[in-house]
């Protein structure tokens, strides 16, 4: 079976540093996958180098089989797999409904202007209907909506990222920090939400996360990134057990470094 | 009195001319993040098109194409401007417009030559308010000016295309990562500042004839207008190119007409340092 999603050694370079040295991973759809790993391991880069942010200088991505690497970012959207980018990144002077909109929007736009707002525009009805089933899944959502979403809470700001990435009807949701600068309660809530939405409406999810216990927690496999390798894959379960995890991720003995 | 009101009218007409010039910049600026020193050179170009177009075409008819033409090519400096993601800084697109700025400038002597252009005002008579004369040439660049800057912000807060160059200026990762070509709509940005710096151009010739040189001067004041309002606020230019335009007349009716540049720049470093202060302190 074809996997959903496929990067195959992919090598991100910013100038001389490397900070993605050949990483592989495979996707299938539904599933829930983690990337854990230290600040600065790669994870980010490596998210961003699948979604078209940037290009990477060597390996490749696939989608369905299909070659997607160096695409932008509206490329890979349109081919399902959306992008919750860390630290929310909502549009702060617009109201929590046009975040959203623009989700829809963003999915039709294929760099020629006009074109895409009139597709956007026949496509409104169905626009709508989507914008109502968000408000279904995230009913805060449809409470706020008219309120500018820089004027909402880190919480409420990482669902309107979260749906403003499922406008788009994405196969695959790839978060990037779900808990970063969070409360954990609002973690736990976020994250209940979403187990919901991959084991209801079959979203597979990508999770970019520092915290550990929250990956092994929400994801069935996780992959391990240090200083922008893989160091360690497998099912959540059994790298919960693991001891070089544990000590490093888990907090099983904390590392103090010396003075 | 009635001198300093006709000085403060006259000032209202150049400083709804200014202002447009402004809103352009905040446009361009709030998407792009590119201070836009061509912006003169649209003006100027509307303002010498429609000089010349009007010799075979009504008046109405010369400056919509005008416009329209000023629009078009503004659309190609915001692509050549743009540059290539990821590629181009804002600094080297800042460069670039102003590169650009000077080679419209040379392509319009060559065009126009060196001869300042005018055309005649909307109608001849003028109104005679208690000792104020007001030319119905300002009452025009009022309205439209007015009429641009609330169209303006009504597409930009209730549209989705508006919406879109919010989200830009708001978050350009985020709109790139939903799909948004920020390159399109930066392109859409440039051609729609320059429509209305097109526009400024063309209503204020018939009043301030222009040569292919008054671009400096206009993206000045344009400058001033928009830094008024922290470069990111519509009705920041609009007050800010009205306080300009006032000014700059009362300076001219007062005190000498070759200090009228001087006002503008000294008004700019006067707002841009103030604002630096002030957020910092916050």
């Amino acid at each position: 079976m074809t996997a959903l999603l496929e990067v195959d050694h992919l090598q991100v370079r910013y100038g001389p540093a490397v900070a993605v040295d050949g990483v592989s991973l495979r996707l299938d759809a539904g599933e829930r996958v983690a990337l854990i790993g230290p600040n600065g391991a790669g994870k980010s880069s490596l998210l961003n180098a699948i979604c078209g942010v940037i290009k990477p200088a060597e390996g490749r991505v696939r989608v369905d089989g299909r070659d997607v690497t160096g695409a932008a970012p509206g490329t890979v959207v349109r081919k399902g797999i959306s992008q919750v980018p860390e630290g929310r990144q909502v549009f702060q002077s617009l109201p929590v409904e046009s975040n959203l909109l623009l989700g829809a929007y963003g999915r039709v736009f294929t760099g020629e202007l006009v074109s895409s707002t009139l597709r956007y525009l026949s496509g409104r009805a169905e626009t709508r209907a989507r914008l109502e089933r968000i408000y279904e899944l995230l009913p805060k959502l449809r409470e706020l909506r008219e309120r500018p979403a820089g004027q909402t809470s880190g919480g409420e700001q990482q669902m309107v990222a979260i749906g403003r990435a499922l406008m788009a009807d994405p196969r695959l949701l790839a978060i990037d920090e779900l808990s970063l600068g969070l409360a954990p309660l609002v973690v736990q809530s976020l994250a209940t939400f979403l187990r919901a939405l991959n084991e209801e409406q079959g979203v597979a999810l990508l999770l970019v996360e520092q915290n550990a216990q929250l990956a092994f927690e929400l994801c069935t496999r996780a992959y391990v990134l240090e200083a922008g390798r893989c160091v360690l894959e497998g099912p959540s379960a059994e790298l919960q057990r693991n001891e070089v995890v544990r000590n490093a991720y888990l907090g099983g003995g904390l590392e103090v470094a010396p003075a | 009195m009635t001198n300093f009101i006709q000085l403060v009218v006259v000032g209202l007409s150049s400083g709804f001319a200014y202002a447009l010039v402004g809103i352009g910049m905040v446009l361009i600026h709030r998407t792009t993040g590119i201070v836009n020193f061509a912006q003169g050179a649209f003006a100027v170009m509307g303002g010498l098109v429609t000089a010349t177009l009007v010799d075979d075409v009504p008046t109405f008819l010369a400056v919509v194409l005008a416009v329209l033409l000023v629009a078009f090519v503004g659309g190609v400096m915001g692509f050549v401007a743009f540059g290539r993601r990821g590629r181009t800084t804002l600094l080297a697109s800042l460069i670039i417009t102003l590169g650009l700025a000077l080679l419209t400038s040379a392509v319009h002597l060559l065009v126009f030559t060196d001869v300042p252009r005018t055309y005649p005002r909307i109608s001849d008579t003028s109104w005679d308010l208690g000792g104020v004369t007001v030319d119905p040439q300002y009452v025009l660049i009022g309205a439209v000016a007015l009429t641009s800057a609330l169209l303006l912000t009504f597409v930009l807060r209730r549209t989705i295309v508006g919406n879109a160059l919010v989200a830009c200026s708001d978050s350009r990762r985020a709109a790139e990562l939903v799909g948004l070509s920020v390159r399109s709509l930066a392109v859409l940005s440039f051609a729609v500042s320059a429509a209305l710096g097109g526009l400024a151009g063309a209503l204020i010739i018939p009043l301030i004839p222009l040569t292919y040189d008054s671009d400096v001067s206009i993206a000045v004041n344009g400058f001033a207008a928009a830094a008024f309002g922290g470069l990111d606020s519509i009705r920041g230019a609009l007050a800010g190119g009205l306080v300009l335009g006032i000014a700059e007349n009362l300076v001219i009716g007062y005190i000498d007409p070759q200090y009228q540049l001087a006002i503008g720049l000294v008004i700019m470093l006067m707002i841009i340092s103030w604002r630096s202060r002030h957020e910092v302190a916050t």
